[in-house]
């Protein structure tokens, strides 16, 4: 692999079209559907929760025919920390009274719900992670964009610009990996021109002083683009209809509802169980 | 006809920090019909770009009027309408891409002016079908190849159902099967009574045209056909120059007086050339000169190369390349967008490393993984696609001097810097304390050029060196490379510009789809015609001419490839006559 493939290292907030049943459906079913997943994950206490909670997240990769090592390179980054976290958790949760040691660590006392709460924590986040990578992979930015402006219309009654905001929210998205194909161009200009990017496990300060010169070019480049692309779409005729329609039409039917209800029901499950 | 697009004496000026710049555009009176193909011409900074957006109301101007039917730019309520009937596409595709798949980006602009969905959807499905990126519906945009955003650019456009297409520069990165096909896709659009214009540097285009437009600071000098725009005098005072068919023709007048300078076409040029009249002496050999023995300076066998390699987006760019470079022989590498050229010119200095098979540059072998990159940067200086794009210096004198100032040179920086500037044709002294990003498109080409030149590698390896240049600054560009390879530098470029290729290298790798198709001696390669044509490129004029010549009957050798070596081969059988 190659110390310039920065593309490669953002498997985030790519979409996947993958043409799979789950992305046919009513991008506010899936919407709605990933927030119940996401909070029940969030807010159960549980292990059998958090456990059910991971399987609905590994039934949607499934259903969304995203490759399973695709997206568990997602955890890659976050495992270190996790790890930690988990292991923080073990020492310093405070279990009920009278609990009996399996063993003990220096002082402190390791209980079984102890180890519980490490694993809860674990679950937990690999589920939630698992869960939004699904989002990403499954929801393009247009039907996010569609999506979001039905169910925030609710807003625009308030005086928020519901549209723009999305929209802007869109262009956003749209630029992130331009900007991570940008950044590659100016790097290997500059590696061609003597500058060092060998050193790859060089220390924060030396990474820092590698991508310093890379960020000045690529703020004006990026302006430079932000700018064509306003003059593009107005060229296009944004903004010239009060109100955008889109090429999707949204039609909640029955399979969008049962995606609803399954989430619903699952959502529930986590937390109650 | 009734007129699409009126100008009525506009006159336009940029505003600078308050202050009013000279005029862009002087008292412009123009009228644009349905049907029409024009182009808009000018050398850099005559203000094309700017009677461009005039057109859509982009630009609005300062004094006149510009009407798109009866509807006045300068009318907020009727920009709407006017942007539905003149579309326009931008030089830079990858810009004006606003969604993240195909299909919802060509629907942007239905979805803008609020059609029912069934419409858009018929309008997206037919736009993508016209320009023949069925297969790419459902991908990220940025994945695409460089010709494929250009098309999404196009279909985007077209999904509006525009009176008028306007190309803002935009088929300058195309290559020439790229071009013909939305060339051909053009022609059909206008048999429906679209008309388009293109705002270009390219020559050959203008002999497509029905009418050329030609602006000089800020003022229209001309308008009329492109064949009376070839015999106009002022031709090369506005920065322009002729196409190669034309000027191919003009040399060969001389010889063949019922070859007249009007020519616009290749073909035009094939059928007014005339049997022998004379008994000539037959060819006095082959014109080829033979490839050296010496040991190849760089060699690539078997590259392979994928790119997001293990992801399902993976992209393999390379499929088995291999390349022998010659010292001495400038070598060119050929073949359409997307067919691996620049992905093979990142091997080989060092930015990118062998997945599969072995690159060799001088004694480095690229697949050590210890090997360090700027140890193959110091041996072969890469300038990349659309240089400027990448400087990160405010002054010239910075910008050149980056290179020599990471690396370490024994010798102050100053005369390094002063060295390189030189030869690309920059004074050091006039240029060295100028901002980059105020430099015009050819100086900027320059500075790329001589801040890599600055490392003094003995390899210079160049991403299409001229793309995008107008005709004058390409031209020169040309000249300081010719020079270069004359002073004994190794020199590998790509390009898709054959003409250049004939100028300037001895040696050719054509590409397909990530493979080395065939190669040799440039004299071999561009004369295997129908391989080229297979592969999406089209021969020399110079050597399509003297291949022809040779069927009626010529004694010209195999292996002309220029206009210069042309001109000699007739000249040498005129000669031998009594």
């Amino acid at each position: 692999m190659s110390q310039f493939e920065f593309l490669r290292s953002i498997p985030f907030g790519q979409y996947l079209p993958t043409a799979s049943p789950l992305h046919q459906l009513d991008p506010r079913a899936r919407i709605l559907a990933y927030t119940a997943l996401i909070l029940a994950l969030t807010f159960s206490v549980h292990i059998e929760g958090v456990a059910l909670g991971l399987a609905v997240a590994l039934i949607g990769l499934w259903l969304g025919r995203i490759p399973l090592r695709y997206a568990l390179r997602g955890l890659v980054t976050p495992l270190p920390f996790l790890l930690i976290l988990a292991v923080m958790q073990v020492f310093l949760h405070t279990g009920p009274a009278g609990e009996t040691a399996l063993f003990t660590v220096w002082l402190v006392k390791i209980t079984p719900s102890d180890l519980m709460a490490g694993a809860i924590l674990m679950v937990r986040f690999t589920g939630l992670i698992l869960t939004i990578g699904l989002a990403t992979y499954t929801i393009s930015n247009s039907e996010m964009t569609q999506g979001l402006n039905v169910l925030f219309r609710p807003l625009a009654g308030i005086g928020i610009p519901a549209q723009d905001l999305v929209m802007m929210a869109q262009v956003t998205l749209r630029f992130l990996p331009m900007l991570a194909q940008s950044a590659e161009r100016i790097a290997k200009a500059q590696a061609s021109r003597g500058a060092d990017w060998d050193s790859r496990k060089g220390n924060l300060l030396a990474r820092m002083r590698q991508v310093t010169p890379v960020i000045v070019p690529l703020f004006l480049s990026s302006l430079h683009r932000a700018e064509n692309m306003a003059l593009a779409m107005d060229a296009r005729a944004y903004g010239s209809a009060p109100e955008r329609t889109s090429l999707v039409a949204l039609r909640f039917g029955w399979s969008d509802a049962l995606l609803l209800g399954f989430a619903l029901i699952a959502g529930a499950g986590v937390l109650f169980i | 006809m009734s007129a699409l697009i009126t100008v009525d004496g506009v006159t336009f000026r940029y505003t600078k920090q308050g202050n009013p710049a000279a005029p862009a555009l002087q008292d412009v009176s123009l009228e644009f019909r349905e049907g029409e193909f024009a182009v808009i011409l000018g050398a850099n900074g005559s203000g094309k770009t700017t009677l461009a957006r005039h057109l859509n109301g982009l630009l609005l101007p300062d004094s006149g009027r510009v009407l798109v039917g009866r509807l006045d730019t300068r009318e907020r309520a009727n920009l709407g309408l006017i942007r539905q009937r003149v579309g326009m596409v931008f030089q830079h595709p990858e810009d004006q891409i606003v969604a993240t798949t195909v299909e919802e980006d060509v629907a942007f602009g239905p979805e803008n002016i609020a059609l029912p969905p069934a419409e858009i959807r018929k309008r997206v499905d037919a736009a993508i079908a016209a320009v023949g990126l069925e297969a790419h519906r459902g991908r990220p945009p940025h994945l695409l190849s460089a010709g494929q955003m250009q098309r999404l650019a196009l279909a985007g456009v077209l999904a509006m159902r525009p009176r008028c297409v306007v190309f803002d520069e935009a088929t300058t990165m195309l290559d020439p099967a790229g071009r013909r096909m939305a060339l051909e896709l053009m022609a059909e659009l206008r048999s429906e009574g679209m008309a388009v214009m293109f705002v270009t540097h390219n020559m050959q285009e203008v002999a497509l045209a029905d009418r050329a437009v030609v602006l000089s600071a800020g003022r229209v000098v001309f308008d009329g056909t492109p064949r009376d725009l070839f015999r106009h005098p002022g031709l090369e005072s506005w920065g322009l120059e002729l196409p190669p068919v034309t000027a191919l023709a003009r040399r060969l007048q001389r010889f063949f007086p019922g070859v007249d300078e009007g020519v616009l076409s290749i073909e035009e040029l094939l059928a007014r050339l005339p049997a022998p009249t004379l008994k000539c002496p037959s060819a006095p050999g082959s014109a080829v000169s033979p490839r050296g023995d010496s040991r190849a300076v760089i060699e690539v066998q078997g590259l392979e190369h994928t790119y997001m390699a293990g992801t399902p987006l993976a992209h393999q760019a390379l499929s088995g390349v291999d390349l022998q470079v010659t010292p001495g022989r400038a070598h060119a590498l050929v073949g359409v967008t997307g067919s691996g050229k620049s992905t093979l010119l990142q091997h080989l200095n060092g930015l990118l490393r062998p997945q599969k098979g072995s690159v060799r540059v001088g004694e480095l072998h690229t697949e050590d993984p210890a090997l360090p990159t700027r140890a193959v940067t110091r041996l072969a200086g890469l300038v990349m696609q659309n240089p400027e794009m990448q400087f990160f210096e405010q002054y010239v004198g910075d910008e050149v001097a980056y290179g020599p100032r990471q690396i370490g040179i024994d010798e102050p920086i100053a005369g390094r810097v002063r060295w390189a500037m030189e030869l690309v044709g920059l004074d050091f002294e006039s240029f060295k304390d100028r901002f980059t990003y105020a430099l015009s498109g050819g100086e900027k080409r320059k500075v790329a050029l001589a801040s890599i030149l600055a490392l003094k590698t003995g390899i210079l390896l160049l991403d299409e060196p001229t793309a995008g240049l107008d005709p004058h600054s390409r031209k020169e560009i040309l000249g300081r490379l010719k020079h270069l390879e004359d002073e004994g530098m190794v020199m590998v470029l790509s390009t898709h510009q054959m003409e250049d290729v004939a100028d300037l290298a001895e040696d050719v790798t054509a590409f397909r789809k990530g493979r080395s198709a065939f190669d040799g001696p440039a004299s071999e390669v561009f004369w295997q015609f129908d391989a080229l044509r297979e592969i999406g490129l089209e021969a020399p004029v110079a050597a399509q001419t003297a291949a022809r010549l040779v069927e009626l009957g010529w004694p010209v050798a195999k292996g002309v490839i220029n206009a210069g070596q042309l001109e000699r081969a007739i000249e040498a059988c005129l000669e031998k006559q009594p």
